[in-house]
C-alpha cells in the first residue's frame, strides 16, 4: 500500500496582473498554501509527496523564491520527488541548479527517465527538458512487468482537450498503456480525473493549489491517493489547500434599486481579507442609484484584498427624466440632455462610457455645490 | 435704485456739509469748476452704499481732508422698489453706520453698524469685498449704471449683474444654483486641464499626466528587463550548444588518437631509413667528388698547356701592329694641325666685316644728323624772322595810344548827352532872331555886349529867361519866355562837356570816330602778335628757344667729329646702298672661306681621333694577352703544385674511381629499403597532429564557452530576471489600467466642461441679442450707420463692431476716442433700460463725453432726454454749458 500526495502547478513567482497592489499578496499566498499542503501530508500521514511539474513560473524566478519553497517541501515528513514541468524545464540555469534541492536529503529533483525504485512502488517520472515538445513525455514509460506499485510523473495535454495544441501530449488512457497503477499528471490548473475501462481513476491532472485567476474552476486543491496494491483502483481524495477566494460577479441592471441586493451580496461574502472580488455591471444605469454605485466602489476599494467594479457598460436608463429634471432649467438641463443622449446613442462604447461618467460627474458637482 | 439727496463732509475737497437734491427721477446735472469736489461727491456715494464703515487702510484715509483729523460722512436718501431709504455712513475715527426707512413721514431705524452695511448691500444686490474696498465688481448693478470719471469703458460685469441682466431680459441660462454647479465643473476641470484644453503638467500635473510618465519611464524599464530576461535563456542555450560542441570533440579527438599513434610508428621507422639512405649517399658523393677533382686536374694542365702557347703567338703579332698604328697616328696629328692654322687664319677675317658693319652704321649716323640739322636751321631761321616781326608790331603797338572800347563807349554816351543837353537848353531859352534892313548896333544888356548886324543877315540872340536888346536907333527890345529849367540843362551840359574832355583828354580829339580807327588798329596788331606767338610755339613743337639753339649746336659737332674720320664725306656724303652691298659681297666671301677651313679641320681631326683609337685599342689588346700568358702560366703553376707527374696522376684516377662506385652501390640498397614506404609517413603525422590539436583546441573553446556561458546564466539566473519582470509587469498593467479609468475619467470632465459650455454660450448669445440691437440702434443714431453691428460678449460687454464693409469684425481699440466712449455710453444705456424694464434706474454720468464733438454731443442729449422716461440721469461735469440743452434737466451747481 502506498499513501501519497499528488500536486502540481504551483507556479511560484507567477504574474498576477491586473490585480493592482494585490499581486504581491497573491503570490506570497501560493506559498501560505505550500505550507499549509505539507502539513496536511503531514497529518494524512502521506509516504511521498509527488509533484507533477511547473513548480515555478519561470526558470528566472527570485532564487530566494527557490529557496522557500525547498525549504518548505524539507519540512515534509516523507519523500518528496519533483518533475521539472514546461515552465521549469531542467535545462542549463533552471531553478533546479539551486544548492537547496541538495541540502535536504528528502528531496529529489528528478532529472532523467529512469525508474525510481522504492520499497513500496516504482516511480517512473518524465522530468521535461524544454519548454515545447510534440512528444509524448510518457512514452517510454514500460511498466507492464514492474511487480511494485507503479506510479507515473507526467505533464502535458492530454489529447481530446479542446483548443489545446498538441504540446508534451498525453493520450487519455497512458497510464493503461504504460502498465501504471496511477500517471499524475500536470499543466491544467484544474482538478481532471481521467478513469479506466473499469472505472478507476487511474490519471489526473491535480490541479493548482492555489486558484491562479478568476474564472478558474475546481483549483486550489492537492490529491491524496492510496493504492493499496498493484493495479488496485487509486482512491483519489481532493485536499483544501488554497487560500484565497476569487469571485467574479456580473450583473445586469433593470430597474431602479437593483444595486442594492448586489451591495447585500459583496457584504455577505466571508473572509473578505483573503477575497478577490471583480463586479462587472451592465445595463441601466438610474439616477437614484448613484449613491450605492458609490457605495459599490467603496466596498470593493476598502473591503476586499482586491476589488475591482467595471461598470463602463452602464448607460444612463432613458425614461429616468430625473436625470435632466434634478439640475436647474438652462444650460445645465439642456447638456445634461445632450450627454444623455451620447451616452445612450454613443458611436461606440468608449463614447458610451465617456458620457456615462460625464453625467455622473455631472451630478457630482452638483451635489458638492450643494452642501 | 432712484437717489433722492446726498449730504457729504469732510470728504477730500468737501471740508464744510454739501447737500444736494432733492433730485429729479429723470435728469440731473450737477456741475462745477475742476477741483470742486464733484467726483468726491460721487465716490462718497458709493463708499456709503458699497463700502462697510468701519473698512480701514491708506485707500480710506485718503478722504480725509488733508492735513485734518475728521470723520468723512456721507448721507444718501434713495428709493428701492417701494422704499425710501436714508443711509448715514462715517468712516475713519468716527465710524458708524446707520440705515432708515421711510415710514409715514419720518425715517425709522433699520439697522446700523455692520448689520446696516450688510442690509444696504441685500438692497442694492451688491457684493462684500474680501478685503479693502470694494471695486466695481462687487457694485452690483451699479457697475453697469455708474460710470466713475475716466472709466467709461466696461472691461466685465461680473456674475451677479449679469444674471439679473440675463433675469431681466426673461431667460434663465443658469440661475443661482446653476452658476454654482458651473463653477465647480469648471473649477473641477481647471483641476486637471489648462485653458488651451490640455492636460497640466508639473507640479499640479491631471494624474492621467503622472500616470503616462510612470507608464513611459516603466515601459523603458521593461524594454531592458526583457532583454535581460531573452537573454538568460539564450544563455541557457548557449551552455547547451557549448556542452555538446565539448562532449562532440572531445569524442572525435579520442577516435583520431590511436590513428596518430599508428602513424608517428611508421614515421619513426621512415626516418631512420632516411638518415641511413642519407649517410650512404653522402659518402658515394665524396667519393665521386675526389675523383672528379682528380680528372679535372689532370684535364686543366693539359688545356693550359695549350693555351699558354696560343698566347704567345698572338702576343707576337699584336705588338707588330701596334708600331704601325702609331705612326699613322703622328701623320693624322700633323695635318691636323695645319687645319686648325688655316681655320683661324678664315676666322680672322670677321674683325674686317664688322669694320664694314660700323661703317655703315656711321654713315647712316652721319646722314641723319644732317638732315636734322638742316631742318633745325631752317626752323630757327623762321622762328628769328618771326621774332623780329614781333618786335617791330610791338613798337608799332607801344606808339599809338589808343582808348579802350569802354572808354569810347563812354565818349559816345556823354556826347550824345552833351547834345541833348544842349538841344534842351536851347528849347528852354528865348531866342531872338534880328534881320535889319540896315545894318544896325544891337547891344546885349545880359551881358553887355554889342554886336554889329550888316543889312539882310540874320543874327540871334538867346537867353535864358529873356533877351534884353538896346538898338541903337531904334531902342530896346526885350522877349521873355516861360520860366523853366535851363539851368538843369545847362548843368548836365557842362557836366557832359568835363566828361567828354577827360575822356578825350589823353587822345587829342574827342572824336569817337577817330577814336574808334585807332582802337581797331592796335586790336589788328594785337591779333597779328597773337598769330606769330601760335605760329612759333608750333615751330618750338614743345621745345623753347634756348633748347633748340643747344641742339643745333650738339648736332653741327656731332657731325664735325664724323668728318674728321671721313673727310671725303665733307665733299661727297657717302651713299648707303653702295656701302651696303660692298660690305654683303665682303661678308659672304668671309664666311665661305671660314666653312670649308672648318670642315676641313673637322675631318683632319675625325682621322686623328680614329688614329688615336685604334693606337689605344691595339696597346690595350697587347696588355690583354700579356695578362692572359701571364694568367696561365700561373694557373701550370698551381695546377702543377700536388708534386705528381702525369703518370701518377693517372693511376690516382682510376684508384678514386673504384672507391666511388662501391659508394653507390651500397646508397642504392638503402633508397630500395625506403621505397617500400609509398610517401613519408611524417606528413600524415603532421596533419592527423594537427587534426588532433584542432579537436583538443576546440573541446577546450567549447569548454571555455560553456564556462563563460555558466558564468553568465548564473549571473543572470542570480537576478531572478523573471521575478523583476513580474512586477514591473504587473506594475506597468495597474497602471495601464489606471490610465484607461482616467482616461474616461479626463474625456468625461471635459466632454461635460465643454458641453455646458457649448451650451450656456448658445443661450447667452440669444440672451445678448436684443440688447446688441438696442445698443446699436443708439449708436446708429449717434455716429451713423458707419460702425455697423455692435457685438457684445456672452457677459454683456462691448467686444467689438461689424461695419458693413469690413470682412471681419473690428475690435474696440482701432476706433477712435470719441467713438469709444460714445459705444460705451450707449453699451451702458441701452444695459440700463433692460434692467429698469421693471423699476427706475439711477444712471451716473462723471465728466463723460469730454471727447465727443458738438454734433454728436447734441444727438446724445436727444437720446439722454429720451432714455430719462425710464432712467434718473445724473450727469457731473465742469462745462454745464454742453447740457444746456437738456430743458428737462435740473440743474445743481457744487459751490
Amino acid at each position: 500500500m502506498i499513501r501519497f500526495i499528488h500536486t502540481a502547478d504551483w507556479q511560484m513567482g507567477m504574474k498576477a496582473s491586473g490585480l493592482g497592489t494585490a499581486s504581491e499578496a497573491v503570490r506570497n499566498a501560493r506559498l501560505e498554501s505550500l505550507r499549509k499542503l505539507v502539513e496536511l501530508a503531514n497529518e494524512r500521514d502521506a509516504q511521498l509527496l509527488l509533484v507533477t511539474g511547473d513548480v515555478f513560473e519561470d526558470n528566472a524566478v527570485d532564487r530566494l523564491l527557490v529557496r522557500k519553497v525547498g525549504e518548505f517541501l524539507a519540512k515534509f515528513k516523507g519523500q518528496v520527488f519533483v518533475t521539472p514541468g514546461n515552465h521549469d524545464p531542467l535545462a542549463p540555469g533552471s531553478v533546479w541548479d539551486h544548492p537547496v534541492w541538495e541540502e535536504a536529503s528528502n528531496l529529489t529533483v528528478i532529472r532523467e527517465n529512469t525508474p525510481v525504485e522504492l520499497e513500496n512502488c516504482t516511480i517512473f517520472p518524465c522530468p521535461l527538458k524544454e519548454k515545447y515538445s510534440t512528444k509524448n513525455p510518457t512514452s517510454w514509460i514500460k511498466a507492464q512487468d514492474c511487480s511494485k506499485i507503479a506510479i507515473g510523473m507526467g505533464h502535458g495535454n492530454v489529447e481530446g482537450l479542446p483548443d489545446v495544441e498538441p504540446d508534451f501530449p498525453i493520450p487519455q488512457n497512458a497510464a493503461e498503456n504504460a502498465g501504471l497503477d496511477y500517471l499524475g499528471i500536470g499543466h491544467w490548473h484544474s482538478y481532471s480525473p481521467y478513469k479506466d475501462s473499469s472505472g478507476a481513476i487511474r490519471m489526473a491532472y491535480s490541479g493548482t493549489h492555489e486558484t491562479t485567476k478568476f474564472g478558474e474552476r475546481e483549483s486550489g486543491n492537492a490529491l491524496l491517493v492510496e493504492i493499496s496494491e498493484r493495479a488496485a483502483a487509486p482512491l483519489v481524495e481532493l485536499l483544501p489547500t488554497g487560500k484565497l477566494k476569487w469571485h467574479a460577479i456580473e450583473r445586469s441592471l433593470e430597474s431602479p434599486g437593483a444595486l442594492k441586493p448586489i451591495l447585500n451580496e459583496l457584504r455577505a461574502i466571508e473572509s473578505p481579507e483573503s477575497a478577490l472580488v471583480r463586479l462587472r455591471l451592465k445595463g441601466l444605469l438610474f439616477s437614484v442609484d448613484r449613491q450605492d454605485l458609490e457605495s459599490l466602489n467603496e466596498i470593493l476599494d476598502s473591503r476586499f484584498l482586491f476589488g475591482a467594479l467595471q461598470a463602463d457598460s452602464l448607460t444612463p436608463a432613458p425614461e429616468d427624466d430625473s436625470w435632466i429634471e434634478e439640475l436647474p432649467a438652462g444650460a445645465l438641463r439642456e447638456a445634461a440632455e445632450t450627454i444623455r443622449q451620447q451616452a445612450m446613442h454613443g458611436a461606440d462604447e468608449s463614447d458610451r462610457a465617456v458620457a456615462t461618467r460625464a453625467l455622473l460627474e455631472l451630478f457630482d458637482s452638483k451635489e458638492k455645490a450643494a452642501s | 435704485m432712484i437717489l433722492k439727496s446726498i449730504k457729504v463732509s469732510n470728504w477730500r475737497s468737501l471740508l464744510d456739509e454739501v447737500e444736494l437734491g432733492p433730485f429729479s427721477e429723470g435728469l440731473n446735472v450737477i456741475h462745477a469748476p475742476n477741483g470742486t469736489g464733484k467726483s468726491s461727491l460721487f465716490e462718497a456715494m458709493r463708499r456709503g452704499l458699497f463700502d462697510a464703515h468701519h473698512v480701514g487702510g491708506g485707500e480710506i484715509s485718503a478722504v480725509q481732508p488733508w492735513g485734518r483729523d475728521l470723520t468723512p460722512s456721507v448721507t444718501i436718501e434713495f428709493t428701492e422698489g417701494d422704499d425710501t431709504w436714508r443711509v448715514e455712513k462715517s468712516f475713519l475715527s468716527g465710524k458708524s453706520a446707520k440705515l432708515a426707512r421711510l415710514e409715514g413721514s419720518s425715517f425709522k431705524p433699520v439697522a446700523d453698524g455692520r448689520n446696516a452695511d450688510e442690509r444696504i448691500r441685500e438692497i442694492l444686490a451688491a457684493e462684500a469685498p474680501g478685503r479693502g474696498l470694494s471695486k466695481q465688481e462687487h457694485w452690483g448693478l451699479a457697475q453697469i449704471l455708474w460710470a466713475p470719471q475716466g472709466e467709461l469703458h466696461l472691461g466685465q460685469i461680473s456674475g451677479n449683474a449679469s444674471e439679473s441682466l440675463k433675469a431681466a431680459l426673461g431667460v434663465q441660462v443658469s440661475g443661482d444654483s446653476g452658476s454654482q454647479i458651473e463653477d465647480r465643473i469648471a473649477e473641477r476641470y481647471l483641476e486637471f486641464f489648462t485653458q488651451k484644453g490640455g492636460y497640466k503638467t508639473g507640479k499640479s500635473a491631471a494624474p492621467i499626466v503622472t500616470y503616462q510618465e510612470r507608464k513611459d519611464a516603466l515601459a523603458g524599464q521593461l524594454v531592458g528587463l526583457r532583454e535581460k530576461h531573452l537573454s538568460f535563456e539564450e544563455s541557457g542555450h548557449n551552455v547547451e550548444d557549448a556542452r555538446q560542441r565539448r562532449l562532440q570533440a572531445r569524442r572525435e579527438a579520442d577516435a583520431l588518437r590511436e590513428t596518430v599513434s599508428e602513424t608517428r610508428s611508421k614515421a619513426e621507422t621512415y626516418a631512420k631509413l632516411k638518415a641511413e639512405q642519407s649517410n650512404k649517399r653522402d659518402t658515394e658523393s665524396l667519393t665521386k667528388e675526389k675523383y672528379d677533382n682528380l680528372t679535372a686536374r689532370q684535364k686543366q694542365i693539359l688545356e693550359t698547356r695549350k693555351l699558354i702557347t696560343q698566347l704567345t703567338e698572338s702576343l707576337k703579332d699584336k705588338s707588330s701592329k701596334l708600331g704601325e698604328l702609331k705612326k699613322e697616328e703622328a701623320r693624322a696629328k700633323e695635318s691636323l694641325s695645319k687645319k686648325r692654322t688655316a681655320r683661324e687664319t678664315a676666322r680672322a677675317k670677321r674683325k674686317s666685316v664688322t669694320e664694314r658693319q660700323k661703317l655703315i652704321e656711321t654713315a647712316r649716323e652721319f646722314l641723319n644728323q644732317s638732315e636734322s640739322l638742316e631742318a633745325l636751321d631752317k626752323c630757327i631761321t623762321q622762328i628769328a624772322e618771326l621774332k623780329g616781326q614781333q618786335s617791330k608790331a610791338k613798337d608799332r603797338l607801344s606808339s599809338i595810344l589808343a582808348p579802350t572800347p569802354e572808354v569810347i563807349r563812354d565818349l559816345r554816351k556823354w556826347i550824345n548827352k552833351h547834345e541833348q543837353a544842349r538841344a534842351s537848353l536851347k528849347a528852354s531859352q528865348v531866342h531872338l532872331e534880328i534881320t535889319p534892313e540896315n545894318a544896325i548896333e544891337v547891344t546885349n544888356a545880359t551881358n553887355q555886349s554889342k554886336t554889329r548886324i550888316d543889312s539882310g543877315k540874320t543874327v540871334e540872340f538867346s537867353g535864358d529867361d529873356w533877351v534884353d536888346l538896346t538898338v541903337a536907333g531904334f531902342g530896346s527890345i526885350r522877349a521873355s519866355g516861360p520860366e523853366g529849367s535851363s539851368d538843369e540843362h545847362r548843368a548836365m551840359l557842362n557836366k557832359a562837356k568835363k566828361e567828354i574832355e577827360k575822356l578825350a583828354q589823353p587822345f587829342g580829339t574827342d572824336d569817337p570816330e577817330k577814336l574808334q580807327l585807332l582802337r581797331d588798329q592796335v586790336d589788328k596788331i594785337n591779333r597779328e602778335i597773337t598769330a606769330r606767338d601760335e605760329r612759333i610755339d608750333d615751330l618750338l613743337d614743345g621745345d623753347n628757344w634756348d633748347s633748340l639753339k643747344n641742339e643745333q649746336t650738339e648736332l653741327k659737332a656731332r657731325i664735325s667729329e664724323i668728318k674728321k674720320y671721313y673727310p671725303d664725306w665733307s665733299n661727297q656724303p657717302p651713299v648707303l646702298s653702295k656701302l651696303q652691298s660692298d660690305y654683303e659681297a665682303f661678308n659672304q666671301s668671309v664666311e665661305d672661306e671660314i666653312t670649308t677651313a672648318e670642315d676641313e679641320f673637322d675631318q683632319a681631326q675625325s682621322k686623328h681621333s680614329a688614329s688615336d683609337k685604334a693606337v689605344t685599342d691595339a696597346e690595350a689588346e697587347v696588355k690583354l694577352v700579356q695578362g692572359r700568358v701571364d694568367g696561365a702560366t700561373l694557373q701550370l703553376e698551381q695546377l702543377s703544385e700536388d708534386g705528381l707527374n702525369d703518370e701518377a696522376r693517372k693511376k690516382a684516377i682510376e684508384e678514386a674511381l673504384m672507391t666511388w662506385q662501391a659508394a653507390k652501390t651500397a646508397a642504392d640498397k638503402a633508397e630500395a629499403a625506403l621505397k617500400q614506404f609509398p610517401d613519408d609517413p611524417s606528413k600524415e603525422l603532421s596533419k592527423l597532429e594537427k587534426q588532433l590539436a584542432a579537436l583538443e583546441d576546440s573541446e577546450v573553446r567549447a569548454r571555455d564557452e560553456e564556462k563563460t556561458a555558466e558564468g553568465l546564466l548564473q549571473s543572470l539566473a542570480a537576478e531572478g530576471t523573471y521575478s523583476k519582470l513580474v512586477t514591473l509587469e504587473e506594475e506597468l498593467a495597474a497602471l495601464e489600467a489606471s490610465i484607461e479609468q482616467e482616461s474616461i475619467r479626463m474625456d468625461a470632465i471635459k466632454l461635460l466642461h465643454e458641453t455646458v459650455s457649448t451650451c450656456k454660450s448658445r443661450m447667452v448669445a440669444s440672451v445678448s441679442a436684443p440688447v446688441e440691437r438696442s445698443a446699436t440702434r443708439m449708436l446708429s443714431r449717434i455716429v451713423g450707420p458707419r460702425l455697423g453691428q455692435l457685438k457684445l460678449t456672452g457677459a454683456f460687454v462691448p467686444e467689438a463692431i461689424s461695419p458693413e464693409i469690413a470682412s471681419s469684425p473690428v475690435a474696440i481699440q482701432n476706433l477712435s476716442g470719441g467713438e469709444q466712449e460714445q459705444l460705451y455710453l450707449v453699451a451702458r444705456l441701452a444695459l440700463a433700460e433692460v434692467l429698469a424694464k421693471h423699476q427706475r434706474q439711477l444712471v451716473v454720468l462723471d465728466d463723460v463725453l469730454n471727447a465727443t464733438d458738438a454734433g454728436r454731443l447734441a444727438r446724445l442729449l436727444t437720446l439722454l432726454e429720451e432714455v430719462s422716461d425710464r432712467l434718473q440721469i445724473v450727469i457731473l461735469t465742469c462745462h454745464p454749458e454742453r447740457y444746456r440743452a437738456l430743458d428737462s434737466a435740473e440743474f445743481f451747481e457744487l459751490k
